[in-house]
């Protein structure tokens, strides 16, 4: 497992809220390697989308990221996100590592349309090659020999665009944004813009894109909400993809086609995905690996079929009893509560619950160990390493 | 004996079980109300009024028993006179004892912001509770007017409405209360309709609870948080609003303990002689604070309460 | 289609508001006796002198419910009585005493809209920290200051120790009276845009310091309201899904809170812009009689102390038109910068 695009090692969040410190993730690992989908599956309130924001660094006051390490493979080298600057940040955000939200009608913003907000990702991380294709589109129009007054401005234009390729903070450029006419030079970005928008969304089979782009997101229906969300996503191809539940809010025949759309783009794309979600069947279909995540720990990660085959972990265990099958009478439930966060139970999280509590669970938490090939568990029934 | 012990205890048990979450609620409201110095602040204002309102005959005896709220004057001529031992805060225009004006000045300020507060409480829920409640044709009418009086500014209304009246305090408090109601009718009318859509209140009504009762139990303890902080903020306004008609001259008749008056004798006095423009600041400034001050803090309770009461801003 | 849709049903809901402010005037004015009622008939005060023919043309004695349409049919010809503390018609008064009015109000509503949202967004932005204290409690204050007092505290210190830096009235005598010489042309009676057309710098620059305290004053006061609800609808919308996705595309801070976050905070300090108008007009008529601006509040304070009662009915009538032509705005605002509007 060398060829990992993500390494998450040891990460920590905690909200300091009034009741208390609520540690919503206590030291998580895991890892994604190239192109490789990982499912990330754990019942509401564990800390999935916690560990989302922690990623891409987005978690807000009174959050906080306490300890370890993201380690992100960027331009053939491995950097510690948590490390980096805001700017390093801001350019890995959207561009190298996207997410695609849980609720489509919140995640978009109600007063622009859909081209404005769709755009708004090639605006920000695809500047040159927008330019370079105004800049060609200006000096075919040269070519066509316009009047000639037209021609100085198209001259001007080129000029302003050139220097936006050089320099896209540059002092006159911010000017001339804040001047009401002169901010029109702008028009031909946002056209270009406006077409890879439209060209994205024919990609993801939109039907009637050129209509779309101008419509409100009120206008449209949950499915092609999230398709937007989607395709805001994949704007700039990133290399990896976050799945946050994309279909836990829409209706099962709309949810199959949207599982659908991501698996053909992971089909086309060479991108990885983290994929996010409560859904145990969901993550049978789509994904290489599976993490479950319990109460702000990892408990158990394997490939997804030797996980559905040989669970390890009792919580697992519990869990895939609970889902329904064929023939199968009853459903079995996990008893107790999910644990409260800012009184965690000692040792292992998920012992009070356990049917298989030991001694020990209470007192230590259990390290995690590779039991067989790839198949990690963090249990006290497994021989810890350390002893 | 034992035996009713027991049922009083197990009673006791109940309401302390039931009780719980309340008291929690209250107690992290009061950590809160500790936390925040600026309603502290609102508090102590609050309260340093109710005293000298309480005590004001000791701490400013009457000349005239029968009628306590009358300035008394220590003589006729216009001219302000700078604090002195006899008189701690001077005397304003027409020798009127400011110390004395301002201590039961408060006692008038009380008047007015409880008066018409409570006023327009008891109108604005009932009318809102009416309206919310029986819809149609009711609703209608009683919004449409609700939304008249909304849309003109309190104070030209009130001046209109206290011109057509007669110029006195209780004038001047009964056009507030016209004008002050129809804000409370919408807020307790928007409550019910969102309660009316509620599981339990069908289930309240579906058990045979008569509608008064509905209301009572079911809707207006949803509905006392906003109305307090509203309620709480208004106070302030409305002594404000006053105030300023007194000072414009339609409110208190002259040489009444009344802040607004007392600024509005200052008018004449704000520039001083040359060599000393500031001679007179006394005159203006003392009242003014305590208008400040009054309305400061009962704005900064509201403040207070909005920030512990609202569930939607409490935990941020 | 939709929007002029939108823009009727606006208009249409307008007339129940005229409608309920003319039943409001109606009832102040049958409180008075038909003798009283009689100069919010009449067109020019000689007619006062024979007040019985007055009653007898204008069926003040009729009964009140016939006596309603009597006085709107004069209210709708444009007969609004005559104003004693004018001494000329009320429709002729409130266009006399409007520009002034109309300068103070244009002054202060500026600084009113930008300061407060400007604060607004500032202390929600840095909620709980200096800034966010800071300008609460000077929003708070603001908001508690008695106008009245925080005008002549303005004008004791300007007027009375600085000498005159900042006087009363709206212009001084001298440049009255240039003002209303023929060498002036009047072309909107508002100083300082006459100054302006006319190219007098000396006329502009007194016209402005006249207004510096009333503005201040009335900005002091009504920027508290504009900060509040912009700070409230700030912190409501940063809470949005939309912008943890702005975040998460990449876009730096400065372009999600102005973007995404203001663009939406402002939806709901546009809908109470309204209700800011009719608290402008609380202000306006304080500020006036305070500094001695000859303006519409002015005017209605004259009126109401000396019982000039077609004069304060105008106001009241003034007030509601105003209120409903301000809404007009408010909602066609309200569509530009709200698209879920434009369908319903």
């Amino acid at each position: 497992m060398n060829s990992y695009l993500l390494n998450v090692q040891d990460l920590k969040t905690n909200f300091y809220t009034y009741e208390g410190v609520v540690k919503a993730l206590d030291g998580i690992n895991f890892k994604i390697e190239e192109g490789k989908t990982l499912g990330l599956v754990g019942e509401t309130g564990c800390g999935k989308s916690v560990t989302v924001l922690s990623i891409l660094r987005l978690i807000l006051p009174p959050g906080k990221i306490e300890e370890g390490k993201v380690i992100f493979k960027t331009d053939e080298k491995r950097v510690d996100l948590l490390t980096q600057t805001e700017v390093f940040m801001r350019k890995i955000r959207g561009n190298e590592i996207s997410i695609i939200f849980q609720e489509p009608s919140s995640a978009l913003n109600p007063v622009y349309s859909i081209n404005d907000q769709v755009s708004e990702s090639f605006l920000l991380h695809r500047k040159e090659e927008l330019c370079k294709k105004v800049i060609e589109e200006i000096e075919a129009d040269i070519q066509k020999n316009p009047f000639f007054l037209k021609k100085a401005v198209y001259q001007i234009e080129e000029k302003i665009y050139r220097k936006m390729l050089k320099d896209p903070d540059a002092i006159l450029l911010r000017l001339l944004s804040k001047v009401p006419i002169l901010r029109r030079y702008q028009h031909r970005l946002k056209k270009q813009a406006k077409r890879e928008t439209i060209r994205l969304l024919r990609k993801l089979g939109i039907p009637n894109p050129e209509g779309v782009v101008n419509r409100y997101p009120h206008e449209l229906s949950g499915g092609m909400q999230q398709r937007i969300v989607i395709a805001m996503a994949l704007a700039c191809n990133p290399k990896l993809l976050i799945a946050d539940e994309p279909t836990s809010n829409l209706d099962v025949t709309i949810q199959a086609q949207i599982l659908d759309l991501i698996r053909e783009i992971r089909k086309r794309l060479d991108s990885s995905i983290l994929f996010i979600t409560h859904d145990l069947g969901v993550v049978a279909e789509m994904c290489d690996y599976v993490a479950v995540m319990y109460a702000g720990n990892i408990c158990e990660m394997a490939p997804t079929r030797r996980l559905f085959k040989n669970p390890l972990h009792p919580y697992t265990v519990a869990l895939m009893r609970s889902l329904p099958e064929l023939g199968k009478k009853r459903l079995e439930s996990i008893k107790g509560n999910v644990p409260n966060l800012i009184n965690p139970p000692s040792g292992c999280r998920f012992h009070p619950r356990c049917s298989k509590a030991m001694k020990i669970c209470s007192k230590e938490k259990p390290e995690t160990v590779e039991v067989e090939k790839e198949h990690f568990v963090a249990c006290h029934i497994y021989p810890q390493d350390n002893k | 004996m034992r035996l009713n012990l027991s049922f009083v205890n197990a009673k006791w048990d109940d309401l302390k079980r039931e009780m719980e979450p309340r008291i929690k609620e209250l107690k992290f409201s009061f950590s809160r109300i500790k936390k925040s110095p600026l309603s502290l602040v609102g508090l102590f204002l609050i309260l340093f009024f109710v005293i000298i309102a309480v005590l004001a005959p000791e701490l400013a005896p009457p000349k005239y028993p029968h009628n306590p709220y009358r300035i008394p004057r220590y003589g006729y001529s216009a001219i302000p006179r700078p604090p002195s031992p006899e008189h701690p805060f001077g005397l304003t225009e027409g020798q009127y004892d400011i110390y004395y004006g301002v201590i039961w000045g408060t006692r008038t300020a009380f008047r007015i912001g409880f008066i018409v507060v409570g006023s327009i409480l008891v109108i604005g829920i009932v009318l809102g509770s009416i309206s919310g409640y029986y819809g149609g044709i009711v609703d209608e009418i009683i919004m449409r007017v609700v939304d008249t009086f909304m849309s003109l500014p309190t104070l030209v209304l009130a001046m209109a409405l206290v011109t057509a009246l007669g110029r006195s305090l209780d004038n001047v408090m009964k056009a507030l209360i016209i004008v002050g109601w129809p804000s409370y009718a919408r807020l307790i009318r928007g409550d019910i309709l969102t309660v009316r859509e509620e599981g339990y209140v069908e289930a309240a009504r579906a058990v045979g609870c008569s509608d008064l009762r509905v209301i009572l139990k079911h809707v207006l303890p949803n509905a006392i948080y906003p109305l307090l902080i509203m309620a709480s903020l208004d106070i302030g306004a409305m002594v404000l609003t006053a105030a300023a008609l007194s000072f414009l001259g339609l409110g208190a008749p002259v040489g009444y303990a009344d802040w607004g008056q007392m600024v509005s004798f200052a008018r004449n006095w704000i520039v001083g002689p040359p060599d000393n423009p500031l001679a007179y600041w006394y005159t203006i400034t003392i009242p003014g604070l305590f208008i400040l001050f009054f309305v400061l803090g009962w704005n900064l309770l509201g403040d207070a309460f909005r920030d512990i009461l609202d569930p939607k801003l409490r935990r941020r | 289609m939709n929007l002029r849709n939108y823009i009727i049903r606006r208009i249409l809901l307008v007339i129940p508001v005229l409608f309920g402010v003319s039943i409001i005037i109606f009832v102040i004015l049958s409180l008075f006796s038909p003798e009283q009622r009689a100069a919010a008939f009449i067109t020019d005060v000689k007619q006062l002198r024979n007040i019985k023919s007055v009653i007898k043309t204008y069926h003040l004695d009729a009964p009140l419910y016939l006596q309603y349409f009597y006085w709107l049919k004069e209210v709708l010809h444009g007969n609004l009585g005559w104003s004693r503390t004018a001494s000329r018609p009320v429709l002729e008064a409130l266009f006399y005493f409007l520009p002034n009015t109309v300068e103070l109000g244009l002054f202060s509503i500026v600084p009113i809209v930008l300061i407060g949202i400007w604060l607004g967004s500032a202390s929600a932005v840095h909620q709980n920290r200096f800034i966010d204290h800071l300008s609460r409690t000077i929003a708070i204050i603001g908001w508690s200051l008695p106008t009245f007092w925080f005008g002549l505290l303005l004008l004791m210190i300007f007027y009375g120790y600085f000498k005159g830096l900042f006087p009363p009235e709206a212009l001084s005598t001298s440049t009255s009276l240039y003002v209303h010489s023929p060498n002036f042309v009047r072309f909107t009676h508002i100083n300082t845009i006459d100054a302006l057309l006319n190219w007098k710098g000396s006329v502009l620059l007194d016209a402005l310091r006249h207004l510096v305290l009333p503005v201040i004053t009335l900005t002091v006061v009504q920027c508290a309201l504009v900060m509040r609800i912009m700070r409230s609808s700030m912190l409501e919308a940063l809470g949005k899904g939309y912008v943890t996705t702005a975040r998460a595309k990449g876009a730096d801070e400065k372009t999600v809170i102005k973007k995404h976050v203001k663009r939406n905070a402002m939806i709901p300090v546009i809908t109470v812009s309204g209700y800011l108008f009719a608290g402008l007009m609380n202000g306006v008529v304080i500020t006036e009689t305070i500094f001695n601006r000859k303006g519409l509040g002015w005017w209605w304070w004259r009126a109401a102390v000396q019982l000039d009662i077609p004069a304060i009915l105008g106001a009241v009538l003034f007030n509601g038109i105003l209120f409903v032509l301000t809404n007009l705005v408010v909602d066609l605002l309200y569509a530009y910068f709200d698209p879920r509007v434009r369908l319903g």
